[in-house]
């Protein structure tokens, strides 16, 4: 369930070197803010099924969802940057995170996957610790969103 | 008051917990049915903060509000539990009784790590129903009792040593309720 964009990135050939100097990133948005985030931090996409309230004090992680015969805890990403998710049928996005698998409620543009250069991968700390860096998909400069993590050094909104 | 059911999600010979399930608001809450003694109408549970049923007082707790759930108000489906064990007995209002349902203990699973606040101490876990995830609350948490590791343990009762069609007897439900219960769970029960 992923778009790829290849072909606005730099190519140079097929040889190992260059795919080591390439970053796989994952391009999506929520509520209109476009993320990008490291293919391997990504579990899935499917589609949203509606949640279930947890009464939590878990800044953004309120939520339950459905996924095959089990659950997922939800981490409202929207309401970290607040946003409102865009119309449409939002999509789920399953997050390879440290402490198991998590879901986030996504616009319902299909991600897309990029072929980053790593010069244009930038890593640097900032305020939200949620966020990595920044990188250049196709024009767009995004932050990048550290999804392994989220949640676990920062609660503060964004 | 009755149950609207009581319903066997186990199949296997395995430890099993029959929980009382309730809507709260929009969540369906699970409590270990081994504590609760009796389900009646606001208009059976007196005013004054306490409820009295078989010779038992039961002190009211806003148990949504604890939880933080927003709950609907009073409504012909509203019913108070009434909980208690050897030590503590509170009473609490939920919004609808859904029934009782025993549940593998291996279908337990554990509140995801990412719920990392006071829900820990309130929640010890969920199970997945067709139609709904319940949350399952600390039974000693809502006695305002100091919690205890493997809660549910205490309350898991081994399947294979219950005959089909037979009621816990450490469920001591008002007898209306429990006659309506059992007559309820004739056919359903594994």
């Amino acid at each position: 369930m992923l778009r790829t964009q290849l072909g606005r990135q730099p190519h140079k050939g097929s040889n190992g070197a260059t795919e080591a100097r390439m970053q796989h990133m994952v391009v999506f948005s929520v509520g209109g803010q476009r993320l990008a985030a490291r293919t391997e931090e990504i579990g899935g996409v499917m589609p949203w099924t509606g949640l279930t309230a947890v009464p939590s004090d878990t800044p953004f992680v309120r939520a339950l969802v459905r996924q095959e015969k089990g659950c997922l805890p939800v981490f409202d990403l929207a309401a970290k940057f607040k946003r409102s998710l865009q119309d449409g049928e939002p999509l789920c996005l399953v997050v390879k995170h440290v402490d198991g698998p998590l879901a986030i409620c996504i616009d319902s543009q299909v991600p897309s996957l990029h072929m980053v250069a790593r010069s244009a991968v930038q890593y640097r700390a900032g305020n939200d610790p949620d966020i990595a860096g920044t990188c250049i998909a196709g024009e767009e400069e995004l932050p990048i969103i550290n999804l392994t993590t989220l949640g676990v050094s920062s609660n503060r909104p964004a | 008051m009755g149950l609207r059911g009581h319903k066997t999600a186990v199949v296997s010979s395995g430890l099993a917990v029959r929980f009382l399930v309730a809507l709260m608001g929009p969540t369906h809450v699970a409590f270990p049915s081994h504590w609760v003694r009796g389900i009646v109408t606001p208009a059976e549970g007196g005013q004054d903060g306490h409820v009295t049923w078989a010779n038992a007082s039961y002190e009211r707790t806003d148990l949504a509000r604890r939880l933080t759930i927003q709950a609907k108000g009073v409504t012909a489906e509203t019913r108070i539990v009434l909980y208690a064990n050897e030590q503590r007995s509170r009473s609490f209002a939920v919004d609808k009784v859904v029934g009782l349902i025993d549940v593998e203990r291996t279908l337990i699973q554990p509140l995801p790590a990412q719920f990392r606040g006071g829900e820990r101490e309130r929640l010890l876990g969920l199970f997945v129903e067709s139609s709904y995830i319940a949350l399952i609350a600390n039974p000693f948490w809502v006695l305002e009792l100091p919690s205890r590791t493997n809660v549910l343990d205490v309350f898991a009762l081994r399947v294979s040593e219950r005959r089909p069609g037979e009621f816990d007897s450490r469920l001591r439900l008002p007898s209306a309720a429990l006659e309506e219960a059992s007559a309820m769970s004739v056919g359903s029960a594994k």
